[in-house]
């Protein structure tokens, strides 16, 4: 079983994050607030409320280096909190915004952050020393409906976001004065802000969860029509491939290696997307093994129960979803939206990452290598 | 019923279910429409944040459409006991059923389902009970008024 800790830290938690040493985590439950928890004496504590906000969290990112906590809400407003002292001090950020902020993403240098909205737009934000306020840039009249979901290229320069029009696009964000010339790679230098580089129109339905790999060379994200997109080399001559499976969509991604994704979402249970030799991208398995032994009960008893219900005795919610979930003893009981990597600074592949959903979950999961990956 | 928090894009600092609303189509997804006859079908309109699933029950005579209407219009009236009973039916439907991601975050999706189920198959045993007992009734009046004849 790779779930190696479940903590019930919320009734509902709508996204989260680690600190840089990774004991404590913020959470967003479901309301105007920001909980932080540390982990003390064998239990969980909270240390802080942040309470600043007027509408609902959707996005919370700790900074690894600088220590800094930037959350987005519904109320179209962003704050970045700095930790002076024991307090938690919120700085405002000039977002521009007339519409709800949906999500939110330190930039690898952390001298800048993203922030889709619903507004259609994003808004690159950086630091303005002179005046201690983050100023922002906005990529407008790009995007045709709410951006879900931003991700950082490795290279602090090109922006991936993800819609709800069913588009992924890369944006470049260089912003004179904050990015140095060589902080880039040579192509990515003559580019002005907001030029887009790349507009993949690949899914028919919503995308989220918009991911790019270590390296930066793969990108993927998910579909609202139970797909999964993968984009090789996306610069010079980006090649799709896309993946379909039987079950729920996805909400979110991460790239654990060059050739591993674990996707969650509404299906409660994450699922293992591998790479092979040739180069494909195919489902692999769900994390947390569905046994077959009980498997082969259950589908017993679903033919017995379509036989009853045959003879007009149908009985409602027996054996189905989340009773036979919690029979086998799955983390979650309901939608996963959220999933983050738990490294050490500088290891190249995520061994350990957590989860947190609509039930109040936070769960850690650890992978074994030796044999997650051979099977 | 894979629903989730999101909102409005034209309105500021709103948030409303997307279905009721239809400003944006692209936030909108194809609605379902299943029929056995004209006159027992069912709707189903999904979108981002919610989902509206509307009920034309069966109604094989006058008597059955007057009953029907008065106990439709009694649950209606009681909605908010229900939680995903909308207030007012959809038009051409005799109930609706709204279900917000707020019922999906405190709420069991296949509890929900059932709930629904459950829901409509007490309609239908509720509408028969009560044609036959005004059926009953009828009777039972029309003998006592014509033994005064005898």
């Amino acid at each position: 079983m790779p779930a190696v800790e479940v903590h019930q830290l919320a009734q509902c938690i709508t996204c989260h994050a680690w600190s840089p040493d990774r004991t404590m985590v913020a959470l967003c439950p479901n309301n105007a607030e920001v909980h932080i928890y540390k982990f003390t004496m064998e239990k969980w504590e909270r240390v802080h409320v942040l309470f600043k906000h007027d509408q609902i969290i959707s996005g919370i990112d700790w900074s690894l280096r600088s220590n800094k906590i930037v959350t987005a809400s519904h109320d179209r407003n962003s704050y970045v909190w700095n930790h002076e002292g024991s307090e938690w001090v919120p700085t405002l950020v000039i977002l521009r915004l007339n519409r709800a902020a949906l999500c939110v993403q330190w930039s690898p240098k952390e001298n800048k952050f993203a922030v889709g909205s619903g507004a259609k737009t994003v808004c690159i934000c950086y630091y303005e020393p002179e005046n201690n306020w983050w100023v922002s840039k906005l990529i407008r009249k790009r995007h045709d409906s709410s951006v879900t979901s931003v991700a950082w290229h490795p290279d602090n320069i090109f922006l991936a976001t993800t819609s709800t029009d069913g588009k992924c696009r890369v944006f470049s964000t260089f912003i004179k004065g904050v990015d140095t010339k060589d902080s880039g790679t040579s192509s990515s230098r003559d580019l002005k802000f907001g030029e887009q580089i790349v507009q993949l129109d690949l899914s028919s339905s919503w995308s989220f969860g918009v991911k790019w790999s270590p390296s930066g060379n793969t990108l993927a994200y998910a579909g609202h029509n139970s797909t999964v997109y993968f984009v090789e080399d996306v610069r010079n001559s980006p090649s799709a491939h896309n993946v379909a499976y039987r079950n729920l969509p996805l909400r979110d991604l991460l790239f654990v290696s060059e050739r591993m994704v674990i996707g969650v979402g509404f299906d409660c249970n994450p699922m293992v997307f591998t790479k092979d030799d040739t180069g494909l991208w195919s489902f692999a398995k769900f994390l947390e093994e569905r046994k077959t032994a009980q498997s082969n009960s259950k589908y017993g008893s679903q033919f017995s129960e379509a036989f009853g219900k045959l003879y007009g005795q149908s009985r409602h919610g027996v054996n189905d979803g989340v009773d036979s979930l919690r029979a086998r003893g799955i983390a979650h009981e309901n939608t996963i939206t959220c999933i983050i990597p738990l490294q050490k600074e500088g290891d190249k592949i995520v061994r350990r990452f957590s989860s947190s959903g609509l039930d109040g979950k936070v769960v850690i999961w650890e992978l074994d290598y030796s044999t997650d990956i051979t099977e | 019923m894979c629903l989730q928090n999101f909102p409005c894009q034209e309105v500021e600092r709103h948030n409303k279910p997307e279905v009721e609303l239809k400003t944006s189509t692209e936030l909108l997804l194809n609605p379902v429409l299943i029929c056995r006859n004209e006159a027992e079908k069912c709707l189903v309109e999904t979108s981002i944040n919610s989902i509206r699933v509307s009920v034309k029950v069966k109604q094989a005579d006058e008597l059955e459409n007057i009953l029907a209407k008065k106990f439709l219009r009694f649950l209606s009236m009681r909605a908010e006991a229900f939680q995903v009973l909308r207030r007012k039916p959809v038009q051409g439907y005799d109930i609706s059923f709204l279900i917000t991601n707020y019922h999906c975050e405190d709420m069991h999706k296949h509890r929900l389902v059932d709930f629904i189920v459950q829901f409509l198959e007490d309609i239908d045993k509720e509408i028969s009970e009560l044609r036959l007992s005004v059926n009953t009734r009828g009777r039972l009046v029309a003998t006592e008024f014509l033994k005064q004849f005898i």
